[in-house]
């Protein structure tokens, strides 16, 4: 039996080739992205052993707030006093206080030396050579006077600054200039992880960096015979438990590991689901492929059940036969992987701007046994069915003739069976989006996929019909090869329809992305237009905050009626974390447009909370009363409700007046600026004017209204072409179950196609033929998917209304070409099986029994 | 021998003819000499058999008389067109337009109506039926009341007069049937084989039919008769008994 296997596959490897490519592709993408996170989680944790070597203890605030305005965590600084308890402790050798702060290097052209989503650093230097055996000094020396400055050998090499050189520098406070005259790098590494690094000396770094008297942390160095661990106990006996204390390897892991967190695991997070579903198409494509074979074998199978191999063996055959593939397409895979990990360090780099640092490359077991066994389970599960089914070929068959059509049974069961999963599908759909309980992403994620499941069962109903309407035109334009190809894709419709599913769920991802940025961009639209009367805003285009001083300065033009800076600051009702708006309210009445239901914003004027309806409503609040807000600074305030508004998807739930805000957080900063005009000046004075007070802040962007909906669009575009990309390959892999079904499919008709040459068809013609049937097959997946993905789209809209996404849209224009694309994929997928099917031998075909 | 000529009017026309044909299959030790100089004329509106053993060579000279394969040497015409000097896609052409055929299984499209299937060569040639004659053709088969019906709910014998009729439709110049009743019972086998005589006698239609049947070889107006590649024997005016009796002798 075990041979009789091994050569089916020999004889079939042909038609299993395009089946292992599907396996491989979904594998490469999974040990891909493992190789490519594992590899840049190891470059951080390389990184930041290097850059505390030396520190044997340091101390710093317990973190209070996270996910502040910077996106990374927060920190109260600490008082000096604390470094005197520190340096107090018995075993400390030595001990400095050091800050860490926003600031950003000028270029040479006059532009802000920008990342891709790291942030841009001031840091101060400490003075002990065991500090700074971290860091080393690439040429030049460490900063000493107020007007120095060292900067990253990566910013140097990107800006061309040397030692010696002027360099204008941003800081929240007003900009200054200073001469660079160091450049140092990290051990092997030129920059931190992406980060752009400015130091100073500690003095300097406390002063602009709005650090005067107080340190982020203190570094100590132990003595002679004490262990960081011994020192690290005696140190946090004699502070404030409010700080943290933590060994200089625990500091290193520890900021390694928030920084893997928020790249690594979104990363992979994100890689793998795209993964997901290249491995789900794939899974399409191996069902099919062992469907189509079993079918094929039909007679050999019953040949073998007449010589007295059971049920069991029959079954057995099929699966080994899958498993086979499986481990021979999942080795290549997992070798194909490292290469992919390469490509898809390019793909995101390039589009998302990142600096993905990568040490060597990283291949760990772990790599090796997921994707083996993702492959595995992928194969078997989806070749266990056609595995069911060729147990079911009776011994007999062997005698009877073949019958000429697959059988068309089961109708009322495969419709209940269908339906039901769908519902299931659609129920954890809408489970996952509008129920807050439970991991929701998880929710629409698996919903979708049992969606996926149930239109796949159901589609084999639909399929002979809807390729009947897709191929009419082909049948009307194409004459006799058109009307061939129709028929023969409505002569099988379970293999036309899951042939057809593989192709459909990339066509719904892709729809359902399309029109998600279509509505979010609708809905930006729609709120600017709705809701904001500011003419320009402005911002940092790494939503940096930045000098409340820019602000004040063009408060003072003339030619301005409005200027409204807005900052964002975290706090904590009940220990639950919240973010809020900070405005002051005059300005900011002139700039946007709030609907208030009770009280008035005005009474933000001297501080106090406005909260929208909905959380008005849900909290029990009305106005007069108070609310106990925690601030980072101040610790649980009670804070009076001014105003209620209703939603207009741009003051979120809360505002705080600026007063409040300004005694409750460390930091002042706006995020965002709203401008109006003054009445009666022309767009481009006021423009002008804005323009040059702006000259001092190059890290602010100005943008008028127009502009400020086409770089979000810019942004969302940016991103959806990075979903495209990756969905391209679950698409791919489609493609290949198209030539591959059609593949087999030659083969079955063999005798026809010779017979259809006999009586006269060309080649071209035949070739036309199995052309026009790739493509209803390809269209037909592409409207399955995109029925599918309007589907998505809305539900997801609907469900995230209250996040500002309020309005639906269907870009129909796109949605067209999607289907067009589909289509001339198809005929592209056509190219091979066209050409087999042109080459047979006549005389071969119709004289072979 | 000398070439055979299936006799007719001295002034009728060759709807085919082979001249010192030779087709050999692989080379050396495994060449087989499958025709060995053949040499013979179909008149127009002939009814011809080809007989032989097994082995004998009468498949592949049909075969190379039809265009679906090349000879190693000596000439083929169909009417006027000698077959070697044509291209692949000319060959296709010819066989579009000038050739019908009828094979012993498998010959029709299982996606495709009777009605369909009968005007195939013509769809193919996107050329508009005469409907008159695709009428009358349809009648002679009798397959007026199943010609929205697809093959798989047709008879054996329907289906192989559905190809009958679609062979005779596109009005060739000459149809070549290859072991047509081999699948059907003898009843299904006789009907099919009147109408091919009668396509012949009303119609003036030539046909090539290759058999092994003694039976269906005496519907034919002449029988030739192949062994080892070779044209080894004739005989006008056949029945059934006579061949038998010619082929006993020519097997012993």
């Amino acid at each position: 039996m075990g041979k009789a296997t091994l050569k089916g596959l020999m004889a079939h490897k042909l038609r299993l080739a395009a089946t292992a490519l599907a396996i491989v592709l979904g594998v490469s993408f999974v040990a891909g992205t493992y190789v490519l996170t594992d590899t840049i989680t190891a470059s951080f944790d390389n990184l930041f052993k290097q850059v505390t070597k030396g520190i044997d203890v340091a101390v710093r605030s317990q973190e209070t707030f996270g996910g502040a305005t910077t996106g990374g965590e927060t920190r109260d600084p600490m008082p000096e006093s604390v470094l005197d308890q520190v340096k107090a402790v018995d075993g400390v050798r030595v001990a400095e206080g050091s800050v860490t702060g926003y600031a950003q290097l000028v270029g040479k052209d006059g532009k802000p030396v920008t990342t891709g989503g790291a942030p841009n650093l001031g840091v101060s230097f400490n003075q002990d050579s065991a500090f700074t055996a971290g860091s080393t000094v690439r040429s030049g020396r460490l900063p000493s006077r107020p007007t120095e400055i060292t900067i990253d050998a990566k910013t140097a090499g990107d800006t061309g600054y040397k030692v010696g050189d002027q360099a204008k520098v941003l800081f929240q406070g007003p900009a200054r200039t200073f001469t660079i005259v160091g450049i140092i790098g990290f051990g092997e590494a030129d920059n931190l992880g992406g980060a752009r690094l400015v130091g100073f000396d500690l003095a300097t770094a406390q002063k602009v960096m709005n650090r005067e008297g107080r340190f982020d942390e203190i570094d100590a160095a132990a003595e002679e015979g004490v262990t960081p661990e011994q020192l690290r106990d005696r140190v946090r006996a004699a502070v404030d438990p409010r700080y943290e204390v933590l060994t200089g390897q625990q500091l290193a892991e520890d900021t390694a590991a928030s920084i893997n967190d928020t790249i690594g695991r979104f990363l992979s997070t994100a890689l793998l689901a795209f993964a997901f579903v290249a491995l789900l198409v794939g899974g399409f494509l191996i069902f099919n492929t062992f469907t189509i074979i079993v079918a094929q074998r039909t007679r050999e199978l019953a040949l073998l059940r007449c010589l007295g191999a059971s049920r069991r063996q029959v079954m057995g055959s099929v699966l080994v036969e899958s498993v086979i593939v499986a481990l021979v397409a999942s080795l290549i895979g997992l070798g194909l992987g490292v290469l992919i990990a390469g490509g898809l360090k390019a793909l995101l780099s390039g589009f998302l701007g990142a600096d993905i640092p990568t040490t060597g490359v990283q291949f760990r077991p772990r790599t090796v046994i997921v994707s083996l066994v993702v492959g595995l389970v992928v194969t078997t599960l989806a070749a266990l069915i056609p595995a069911l089914k060729a147990t079911r070929v009776p011994p007999v068959a062997a005698l009877q003739p073949e019958t000429a059509f697959a059988p068309t049974g089961f109708r009322k069961r495969r419709i209940v069976l269908g339906v039901l999963v769908t519902a299931v599908g659609v129920a954890l759909l809408l489970a996952g989006l509008f129920r807050s309980e439970g991991n929701r992403l998880v929710n629409v994620g698996s919903g979708a996929v049992v969606v996926f499941f149930g239109v796949a069962i159901l589609s084999p109903l639909i399929a002979r019909p809807l390729a009947g309407v897709i191929g009419w035109p082909f049948a009307r334009a194409f004459r006799l090869p058109g009307a061939l190809a129709r028929q023969n894709a409505m002569r099988n419709p379970r293999r036309t329809a899951s042939t057809a599913a593989a192709l459909m769920i990339g066509l719904a991802l892709v729809a359902f992305v399309s029109i998600f940025a279509a509505s979010i961009k609708a809905s930006t639209t729609k709120i600017l237009e709705d809701s904001v009367t500011a003419d320009y805003i402005l911002m940092n285009d790494n939503f940096q905050p930045f000098s409340p001083e820019a602000a004040q300065r063009l408060a003072e033009q003339p030619q301005l009626a409005a200027v409204a800076g807005m900052r964002i600051g975290p706090w904590k009702l009940n220990r639950v974390g919240k973010t809020l708006t900070a405005v002051d309210p005059a300005a900011y009445r002139q700039v946007v447009r709030t609907e208030v239901t009770a009280g008035s914003l005005d009474g933000l004027a001297s501080g106090g909370l406005a909260v929208k309806d909905t959380v008005a409503k849900a909290n029990g609040w009305t106005v007069g009363e108070n609310v106990a807000m925690e601030f980072p600074r101040t610790g649980v305030e009670q804070v009076p409700i001014k105003a209620i508004y209703k939603d207009n998807s741009l003051n979120g739930d809360y505002l705080l007046g600026l007063p409040t805000y300004e005694r409750a957080y460390a930091d002042q900063a706006d995020s965002q600026i709203l401008v109006k005009a003054a009445p009666g000046v022309a767009p481009a004075d006021s423009r002008a004017a804005i323009d040059r007070v702006m000259a001092d802040f190059p890290n602010v962007t100005v943008r008028d209204q127009a502009e400020f909906r086409d770089e979000q669009g810019r942004q969302i575009d940016q991103i959806i072409n990075l979903f495209y990309s990756l969905l391209g390959l679950a698409i791919l892999i489609a493609l290949f179950g198209i030539v591959n079904t059609l593949g087999l499919s030659i083969f079955e008709r063999i005798r026809e196609l010779g017979l259809l040459r006999a009586v006269g068809a060309s080649r071209r013609q035949l070739r036309s033929m199995i052309r026009w049937e790739a493509v209803i097959i390809a269209v037909l997946g592409a409207v399955l998917g995109l029925a599918i993905g309007v589907f998505f789209g809305w539900t997801i809209v609907r469900a995230l209304s209250s996040q500002g996404i309020t309005e639906f849209t269907l870009p129909a224009g796109q949605l067209l070409i999607f289907v067009v694309a589909a289509g001339l994929a198809g005929i592209l997928a056509a190219v091979l099986p066209g050409r087999r099917a042109a080459r047979i031998d006549v005389l071969r075909a119709i004289t072979t029994e | 021998m000398a070439a055979a000529t299936v006799p007719g009017d001295a002034t009728e026309t060759l709807a085919a003819r082979a001249i010192q044909v030779t087709k050999i299959y692989g080379q050396g030790q495994t060449e087989v000499r499958a025709l060995d100089n053949v040499s013979v004329e179909f008149p127009s509106g002939r009814f011809t058999a080809i007989m032989g053993p097994s082995g004998s060579g009468k498949s592949t000279l049909m075969h190379c008389l039809a265009g679906l394969d090349r000879i190693t040497s000596g000439q083929i015409f169909i009417g006027d067109v000698e077959l070697n000097k044509l291209s692949e896609k000319q060959l296709t052409l010819l066989r579009r337009d000038k050739v019908g055929f009828v094979f012993q299984a498998f010959n029709l499209l299982p996606t495709l109506t009777a009605a369909e299937n009968v005007e195939l060569p013509l769809a193919i040639a996107g050329r508009k039926p005469d409907r008159a004659w695709v009428d009358r053709v349809i009648d002679a088969v009798g397959l007026r009341e199943r010609l929205s019906h697809k093959p798989a709910e047709l008879s054996g014998g329907q289906q192989q007069r559905v190809a009958a009729a679609r062979a005779l439709a596109s009005k060739p110049a000459i149809v070549f049937a290859d072991e047509p009743t081999g699948n059907l019972d003898s009843a299904s086998g006789t009907e099919l084989l009147g109408f091919m005589r009668r396509s012949v006698d009303e119609y003036g239609q030539t046909i090539v039919m290759v058999t092994h049947d003694p039976n269906a070889a005496s519907f034919a107006d002449h029988v030739l008769f192949l062994a080892d590649g070779r044209i080894v024997d004739e005989m006008a005016n056949p029945t059934a008994e006579k061949v038998l009796d010619l082929m006993k002798k020519l097997g012993g």
